[in-house]
């Protein structure tokens, strides 16, 4: 349901807003008059206009969250890499494809190369429990974090078109460096690149060692430091990954990373190509001809397209509560309404005699409910655009099992005003109607006496 | 007793609007029950219990935890290994044997993620299974399954959501392809399902069915040992008396030297609970601090709309009242009543709906969160409507009850003249 209407979203919009304009024009009861009297009933109408503003604010929040959560997944992903997992994983965490079936990958049909170098990434993907002594009051005292080792990082950097920001490097081939530790001592570090999401989130639960280390108190930055698995880290680079869900990975040197964890397997292997239709093709051969290993390629695209339950799953909450919220809403403008009705009877009735007809007394009506619900929308979109670029911490999932944490930015877009517009609108046609009809069976004589 | 009959009278005499109000405050009120229903079931898995404590052991670093089988009898016993040490009251193991119906395809329609662990278990101490009353069908029915999976190995308990996507029914008989178990296919006699709510997507089945499926695997000529014999076992269940006892466990548990490769860290199920929903607590806050007020401020612009129309049209009727003796504070009393007996019973009216309705007819709110996927409205949210209602129709009537004990006489009669 939710789908149809935001599908014909477009329509929806362009209906209501004709009619609005058919009522402006077909009434011929001059606006002014409706104007008028909006202003000498004020405060019903600021009220009900308020209430309007809050459903609306809400819902324009509400939708911002799920459109960031909707471009994260679609800026995620390059049309012509395709992702392997094993043949039965549906998401990397649940990946396991053994390191001797993953050396032949690199000799795939169709793929890009450079001076000869397949642009394959093998990468280990696992999710890891970071101990937070030192969390913030009220916060758990653990995080889950998302580790990517990658085998070669300039590679997984190419192939996943995601370079580091200036004043970063990439970690060492041997992947830890010598630092002087926070008492002093000399100590060996992991080298790690951070998504700038998951950098910010790291700098809030940080110890007192750590942050008299630091180089920034809202963000890990190149140089600091931060402790994970009973070792130390050394943050050597963050990347440009906002927007996208590896937004919020550390990237390590694989081998690193599966003898700390454990986890000795590959679980995901990224292949480019050329462009969208090689990478089908490539998808192609694997899942159906490649026999030397149990594995199952899509392109990259889809994998985080699929991630998109969580999203359906909210837009389903978010359109229940909004659609119960609009019945209240609706309610309060029926009120108002009514009352303008009952106090304008008199007015109903010269109308009357002066040869309005019934349908232009409903028009009128109807566009005094549609003019609070039209002021009450636009506040509510202004109100509801402030959460414009705030950032927000989720999962997206395929609903399988499995998922990604991300920290996202909220998006009000054409497409969240549109909505909030049509559903500000809707509710002022809908409370509006019963008392405009109730206007249009009054008789002009009785109306008078 | 006569201002209050006043009350209602006035209630009744512009009928429409009352209804239009309470059908407003009574949706409103159920969009604060529903989500104060989510937020209070969520606050009371993560709070911190001081007595009958569930802890949960996990790998310590890696997620999906998986230690070797090995581990369990040890951690069982919470690594009492002296006299003096601390022993759980309970315990139970868990393996998780995710498969699909469908050879080679995971999908919603044929996903069962199954719990493998010991039967006797399922009454002691599954959540909220270890509290339903003794003489329950829920219960008697729950017995009777268990008491199956203990006899034959075959058998599994389904949730009742599951049996549905997959279309299923007690009695028949299902074949799993193993997804985290690759290569090891089962079949099982489904026997029974869990009573609706918390375990309506989880199915459990026999642990010794699991493991001799393993075994029978490794034993198989040509087969190399199976890449999970060495890390199925997922999660550690143990029920302590109180906070010493569980720190007196986990300190046992760290200090052991069997569990080093891979080690295990030792927390209260709220404490984990709390880190799972981590990856929601914005979404929460949004909740808690964004929809819940906008929900409680819509419901007092539209109560003080339908109020102060009321005032605005009954002037000339507060002052014929002044005239007639009564006080300022009989009409802010008459406004304010009238407004809390409106906000009092479609509160209380819409939370026993809301009650009846979620639970009874829809089985529960389905919104998935973390590991949690129905939410049941509490009984005593039908005290929250009762004081949402009277608070939002107070908060919202005091403005227009002020104008109206404010009205003047002698401006109200020389307009009228």
């Amino acid at each position: 349901m939710t789908q149809i209407f935001l599908r014909n979203l477009g329509w929806i919009t362009a209906i209501l807003t004709m009619t609005t304009l058919g009522l402006l024009l077909a009434a011929r009861i001059p606006l002014r008059y409706n104007l008028r009297n909006l202003r000498v009933r004020w405060i019903p109408t600021t009220l009900t206009a308020l209430a309007f503003t809050a459903v609306i604010g809400l819902l324009t929040v509400m939708l911002a969250f799920v459109s960031g959560m909707v471009r994260l997944t679609q800026m995620t992903g390059h049309p012509g890499n395709v992702l392997i997992l094993d043949e039965s994983a549906n998401d990397e965490a649940f990946s396991n494809i053994p390191a001797t079936d993953v050396g032949d990958l690199v000799n795939l049909p169709g793929l890009v190369r450079e001076g000869g170098r397949p642009w394959v990434s093998m990468e280990t993907y696992l999710v890891v429990n970071q101990l937070l002594p030192y969390a913030r009051a009220g916060r758990p005292n653990r995080r889950f974090l998302q580790m990517r080792g990658v085998e070669d990082v300039q590679m997984a950097s190419l192939v996943h078109e995601l370079p580091l920001h200036p004043g970063g490097r990439w970690f060492s081939s041997a992947g830890v460096r010598e630092i002087v530790g926070p008492n002093g001592k000399t100590i060996t570090a992991i080298e790690a690149v951070l998504g700038e999401g998951i950098a910010r989130e790291m700098a809030q639960d940080r110890s007192p060692e750590e942050l008299a280390q630091a180089l920034s108190p809202d963000t890990l930055l190149p140089g600091d430091i931060f402790f994970l698995g009973d070792r130390t880290w050394l943050v050597c680079g963050l990347l440009q990954s906002a927007g996208t869900t590896f937004d919020s990975e550390v990237w390590a040197k694989r081998s690193l990373v599966a003898s700390i964890f454990g986890k000795n397997t590959y679980t995901t292997v990224v292949a480019r190509t050329p462009n969208a239709s090689t990478a089908r093709q490539l998808c192609e051969y694997i899942n159906t001809q490649y026999k030397k290993a149990a594995i199952r390629a899509q392109p990259e695209k889809e994998y985080f397209a699929s991630l998109q339950e969580t999203n359906q799953q909210l837009l389903v909450a978010i359109s229940f509560v909004t659609v119960i919220l609009a019945v209240g809403g609706i309610f309060g403008v029926m009120n108002t309404m009514f009352a303008a009705v009952s106090q304008r009877t008199a007015d109903i009735g010269v109308l009357r005699l002066l040869g309005f007809s019934r349908w232009q007394i409903l028009g009128s009506f109807l566009l005094e409910s549609l003019l609070i619900a039209l002021v009450g929308g636009v506040l509510g979109c202004a109100l509801g655009s402030l959460s414009h670029g705030w950032t927000a911490t989720s999962i997206v999932s395929s609903g399988q099992g499995g998922g990604k944490f991300v920290v996202l930015r909220l998006v009000v877009d054409a497409g969240t005003l549109a909505a909030g517009m049509t559903l500000a609108l809707a509710m002022g046609a809908i409370g509006g109607l019963a008392p405009a009809w109730r206007a249009t069976r009054l008789r002009p004589l009785e109306a008078l006496t | 007793m006569k201002l209050f009959l006043l009350v209602l009278k006035n209630i009744r005499r512009n009928l429409l609007r009352s209804i239009l109000t309470g059908l407003g405050t009574m949706v409103l009120v159920v969009v604060v029950i529903m989500v104060w229903s989510i937020l209070w079931y969520l606050d009371e898995q993560t709070r911190e219990k001081t007595s009958n404590i569930k802890a949960i052991v996990t790998e310590r670093w890696q997620m999906p935890s998986r230690m070797p089988l090995s581990y369990a009898p040890e951690l069982c016993a919470g690594s009492a290994r002296r006299p003096e040490h601390v022993r759980p009251q309970d315990s139970m193991t868990w393996q998780f044997y995710v498969g699909s119906t469908e050879p080679g395809r995971l999908s919603r329609e044929s996903a069962l993620f199954i719990v493998a662990t010991q039967p006797e278990k399922v009454l002691t101490m599954f959540d909220e299974l270890d509290t339903l009353p003794p003489d329950s069908p829920d219960r008697r029915q729950l017995e009777k399954a268990i008491q199956a999976l203990k006899t034959n190995r075959q058998a599994l308990i389904v949730g009742r959501e599951r049996l549905e996507a997959i279309n299923k029914r007690v009695g028949e008989r299902v074949k799993v392809y193993g997804m985290s178990f690759k290569r090891i296919d089962l079949e099982f006699d489904i026997v029974g399902t869990f009573p609706e709510g918390r375990w309506n997507n989880l199915s459990v089945m026999n642990w010794e069915y699991l493991n001799a499926a393993v075994d029978a695997y490794n034993r198989q000529p040509g087969n190399r040992p199976h890449p999970m014999t060495e890390r199925s076992l997922a999660i550690v269940w143990l029920k302590v008396p109180d906070t010493r006892s569980f720190t007196a466990v986990a300190t046992q548990i760290a200090a052991s030297p069997s569990f080093t490769n891979p080690q295990v860290k030792v927390e209260t199920l709220a404490s984990g609970t709390a880190a799972f929903l981590e990856a929601f607590r914005d979404l929460i806050w949004g909740m808690r601090y964004f929809l819940m007020p906008a929900a409680v401020v819509t419901l007092c612009l539209v109560i003080a709309n339908a109020i102060s129309l009321s005032v605005r049209e009954r002037r000339k009727e507060f002052a014929v009242l002044k005239v007639l003796g009564f006080r300022p504070a009989h009409i802010l009393g008459l406004v304010l009543g009238e407004a809390m007996v409106l906000g009092v019973v479609s509160g209380l009216l819409s939370a026993a709906g809301v009650f009846m309705v979620i639970n009874f007819v829809f089985g529960g709110l389905k919104f998935p969160i973390g590991f949690f996927g129905t939410f049941y409205i509490p009984v005593r949210a039908i005290w929250w409507g009762l004081a949402v209602g009277s608070a939002t129709a107070l908060i919202g009537s005091l403005v227009p009850a002020w104008i109206a004990c404010r009205v003047r006489v002698a401006e109200i009669f020389a307009r009228v003249g």
